[in-house]
Parts: structure tokens; sequence; C-alpha cells
């Protein structure tokens, strides 16, 4: 056994690697990653999840119900990190898995694969909590400036996590982008990560926050008829019932996280093309609750104030 | 946050010897509660709405958009079951709250910056609440219990009056047994990962009284932190068909980050996760003092 399938079996236990290890590992990820296009080709047959939010045991129920890789073929969305208890273990394992099969899983970057997300949203208290520096941290963040920003399944299926962007009117505009740098405020690359379709719109709406743009039917519609794609396949926001089509069926979101944050209850879904991209949905729930190692449903009592 | 929990903990149990010595019985399998003194209290957790629901809520609410996670069949009621005084605590009450007060939308840092971005042709800019910020301090509701209560007293109606008495927070502090314990999230909203937005309330119940604190939690990452706090507490009495004393305080506490790290606090969100942990630092910028008072 090479010693990177060791390393793959071990995470599969979600046991973290040495920092060492993690080291070797992301170097031998940035080669591979640096020669992908921002909008990485993608066979079909493939499966494709959304976010996963380091909900490591819920991850093992994604390969449970998709199959394992490589006998599968995996596109994940982004947003391997934060929010959940085992965002190392989860990274490291779906970074393996792309040095070991590099043609069978494709990782694409979301708005939690950042510097300053990761610090306010748990990856970087995980990094220090389990390794005492944050060495991993930054082996991990630097390799996030690789992954690719969007996937093109047989010239049909266009994959991102979060949108589409008023700067962007053709694939070869995303192409042309410079992806290697922390994910921008602005900009073409930022509102691929973070923008959301939205109903009450047909253009092009701005959040009430003032930053993050939202696209309607119609923007979606243009872009799909330029680009000569049927639909797009998006994760990034909470779907109770796993996927949600929208506009019709010109785009739809995926959401892998089962139970998120450990108390929302919804269902998760992947996405199943097979080789003349029919789709199937596969929906799945938690982990049983024991095997989670997170705590009971009830809480402790507290003498609150 | 309230899912940061640690590793994997035992359920907590109560005593059985301390119910009984309180008079006090859990109530039956698929409920979650207790009845002691006169008092039902129960609560209920569910997932968060599905869809559909999620969208007759929004035709009800006569709103296109609400928090990411509404659990919208999640409850805590407290009912005092002689006098037929119900207090009770819901999402869709708060969000009928939120949708009322309709402040004005926050500003988040990145927004300076994008007004220089080039604009698309036919922009809107949407600007409803999107921190859902309400002023919700519970529900109440007279629900008759015997027929002697409708006839003889009519129609009773509940109602909240300021007064001086204060909760007495010192006895509160003694560490009586709590007989019954639980947390309840109502909506959360992670404002796009720009902060959080979360109401919560939490309730113990103790040989000689309740007490409650529903919390409204807001950061706005790199802008503002905005704690709504209601406490209830009621104290049991000997007699138990006696109408019971209730008593509300709401503190709201509100700063922008501006202004905490002009007086030497930290400047990055990460320090304000706990609202446990810096509910001092934060100004209050309103308070009163509530008794329930039932008229007819």
């Amino acid at each position: 056994m090479s010693e990177l399938d060791r390393q793959i079996e071990q995470l599969k236990r979600c046991e973290p690697l040495k920092e060492s290890e993690v080291k070797a590992l992301c170097l031998k990820a940035m080669e591979i990653l640096v020669e992908e296009s921002n909008v990485q080709r993608v066979d079909a047959p493939v499966t494709i999840c959304g976010d996963i939010h380091g909900q490591f045991y819920d991850m093992k129920e994604l390969f449970k119900v998709g199959g394992d890789c490589p006998q599968t073929n995996y596109l994940f969305l982004g947003d391997f990190v934060d929010r959940g208890f085992y965002s190392v273990e989860t990274f490291l394992l779906l970074l393996a898995l792309k040095v070991r099969y590099p043609d069978r899983i494709t990782l694409i970057r979301g708005n939690h694969e950042s510097r300053q997300i990761t610090q306010v949203y748990g990856f970087y208290d995980e990094c220090l909590r389990k390794y005492g520096s944050v060495n991993v941290w930054r082996y991990c963040t630097d390799i996030f400036d690789y992954l690719s920003l969007s996937a093109l399944i047989e010239n049909k299926v266009f994959s991102v996590h979060g949108g589409l962007s008023p700067a962007i009117t053709t694939l070869d505009q995303i192409r042309t982008i410079d992806r290697k740098q922390e994910v921008p405020h602005d900009g073409a690359m930022c509102d691929l990560l973070w923008s959301d379709p939205e109903e009450v719109v047909d253009g092009w709406g701005l959040s009430p926050r003032g930053a993050g743009f939202l696209f309607g039917g119609e923007v979606v519609t243009t872009f799909n008829h330029t680009n000569n794609i049927d639909y797009i396949c998006r994760a990034h926001q909470l779907v109770m019932e796993g996927y949600k089509w929208m506009f019709n069926n010109q785009i739809v979101t995926v959401w892998s996280a089962p139970n998120y944050c450990y108390r929302c209850g919804n269902i998760a879904a992947i996405l199943e093309l097979d080789e003349n991209l029919n789709q199937k949905f596969r929906v799945f729930e938690a982990a049983p609750h024991e095997s989670r190692g997170v705590p009971s449903k009830r809480p402790a009592p507290d003498y609150f104030l | 946050m309230a899912g940061d929990h640690g590793g994997g903990e035992e359920e907590w149990k109560q005593e059985e010897s301390e119910l009984k010595a309180a008079g006090a019985v859990l109530l039956p399998d698929g409920h979650f509660g207790i009845r002691l003194k006169g008092w039902h209290i129960e609560s209920s957790k569910r997932a968060i709405l599905s869809s559909s629901a999620v969208h007759q809520w929004e035709q009800r609410l006569g709103t296109s958009h609400l928090p990411e996670m509404v659990f919208g069949d999640s409850a805590l009621f407290l009912l005092h079951v002689e006098s037929g005084i119900k207090i009770h605590f819901n999402a869709f009450d708060a969000l009928m709250g939120w949708k009322q007060e309709a402040l004005p939308p926050v500003e988040v840092p990145a927004a300076a910056k994008w007004k220089f971005r080039s604009k698309p042709s036919q922009q809107v800019i949407l600007d409803y609440d999107y921190t859902f910020t309400t002023p919700y301090c519970g529900s109440e509701i007279f629900v008759p219990n015997s027929p002697r209560e409708s006839v003889e007293d009519g129609c009773c109606s509940l109602h909240w009056e300021d007064c001086d008495q204060q909760i007495d927070l010192a006895a509160l502090s003694s560490r009586e047994p709590i007989l019954f314990y639980d947390e309840v999230i109502l909506y959360e909203d992670e404002l796009a990962d720009n902060g959080v937005s979360l109401l919560t309330v939490k309730v113990r119940v103790m040989p000689t009284c309740w007490f409650l604190l529903l919390r409204f939690w807001l950061r706005v990452d790199g802008v503002l932190m905005r704690l709504r706090d209601t406490r209830m507490h009621c104290a049991f009495v000997t007699d138990e068909i006696a109408r019971p004393i209730i008593l509300r305080e709401s503190c709201w506490r509100e700063a922008t980050l501006q202004s905490l790290t002009a007086k030497g606090f930290p400047s990055d969100s990460a320090a304000y996760g706990d609202p446990n942990l810096i509910s001092q630092t934060l100004p209050v910028v309103a308070h009163k003092i509530q008794r329930l008072r039932v008229s007819r």
C-alpha cells in the first residue's frame, strides 16, 4: 500500500494527518490544481455534490449513497470547510482523493475557501485546536487559491458554487480570470462564489447588505443561451429538501450537508448525471447520531441569568 | 452559537427524587416538558420549515424573504392551568414583529467598495431588513380552562404593565435543582456569511420558580452587534389556584464595531462569537420591567 493510500485510509477513519504530511500533500495537490482551467472540463457520468461544511460523518453517508471514489466520478462545488466539527479531516480527505485520482474527482472553490471567512466561521480555530499552530490552516488556504472556479460537464451543464456575475457574459471571460488569489471583495471572481438566484427580480438585484449580486430568470436564460448550455448547477444555499430547481429548470441548487449545523433537520442531495446527462437526485440523511460524536439533542442545563 | 457544543455528552436526566420532592411530573413520551405547581411547561424542537411551508409563511407575512432557517414548528409554552394564562414563544409572531419594525438595511463593509462597481443595467436594490431584527418579547394568550372562568369573568385579556418590581436575580443565582431545562431556536440566519442573526429561548424550571431568557442576537461582521434580551420570571406560590405573578424584563443593547474598537475592544469579528461573553460590553439602549395583568 502506498503512503498516499495509507493516508486516505487514515482520513476515512476521521483521523487527521501529521502537519508534515499535510504540507507534502498540499504541494502535490498544487501541482495538479495549477494545471486546471477556471472552467474545468468534466466528463459524464459524474455525481455533483454541494456544500459539506466539515460534516465529515455526513460526507461518509454521501459516499455510501453515491459510491466510492474512484468508482464514481465526483464534482464537489466547494464549501468543504467551516461550521461543522471536522473541516480538517473533510478537506484533507477530498484533497488526498484529488491527488490520488485527479481525473475522478473535481474540486471547485466555494466562498468559504478563503482566509478571511475561515477565520470567522471555524476552520482557523479548528486547525489551531487540532495542531496547536496555524501552519495547517496556512497550507490549506494556500491550496484554496489554486482551486478552479467552475466546471463544465460535457459542454452542457455549467457548475459553480454561487452563481452568475454581471461582469461575465461568456465562459471565455471566466477563463481569463487570474484566480490564484484570496477571494476578492468584488468583481467577477467574487460574484461566481457569492451570488444567488432570486425570484423577485428578473434581471440583476443588489442585496440589501449593499454587496452581493442577485440574479433573476432572464439573466439565467440569456447566459444559458449565449453559452449553449442546458442548465446551471450551483450550491451555496441551504435547501430543506436537498435540491431545488428555479426559473423553469434553468438552474438547480444542490445542498449536501444533511441536518446542517447538526440542528436544521434538512435532507441532503447529490445529483447523478449518467453518460447521456440524464439526471437522478439521490437524497440522504445525516449519519446516525452516535457515530458523529456530537452531543445529544437535549442540552445540559445551565444556570443562565 | 447555540450549536457550538463540545464532545459527546451523556444525555442529561433529572433526579427522580428531586422531581418527587417538588411535586413535579415530566410529560409522558412524545412530549418534552414538566407539570408542577399548577403549571404545564412544554417545548418542542422540530426541523426547519420545508420549502412549501416557507412559501406559505411568506404569503401570510407579506414578504418574499425569510430567515434561511425558520424553526417554524418549534415552540415553548408555559400554561398556568387554573387561570388560563399561557405564555408562548414561536417564530411566526417574532417574524410579524420583524415585519412591523422594518428597520432600514445595514450595509456591510464591502458595500463601500461596491458603490464604485459598474452597475448592470436595470439593477433592483432590495431593501428589506435582512438582519431579521425583531422587537418580539413573547406571546401571551388567555386560554379559558373551566366553564366557571368563562361564565363568571367573561372575556379576559392579558397585557403587560410597567412596574418597579425587579426579577430576583439573587434568588436565581442559588443552585436549587433544575427540574426542567431546554433551549429552543426559533430562527437563524447566517446573513449570507456576513454574521449571524439568531432568536432563541431557553427556560429553566426549579422547585420554587421558572425563569426564561428570550434572546435576539445579531452580529453583522465588521459593522455592529445587537442584543435584545427578554427575561421572564414566575415564583411559585402555595396556592396553585391564585393568579401567578409574572415579571418581564427587556434589555436591549447595541454597539457598532467602530465604537467598540474606539474603547479598546478587538476589531475582528471572531472575537464576538459568544453573546454571553460580550453582552456587558454593549451599552444598554432600552430597558423596561413589566408585570402581566389580566383585565376583562
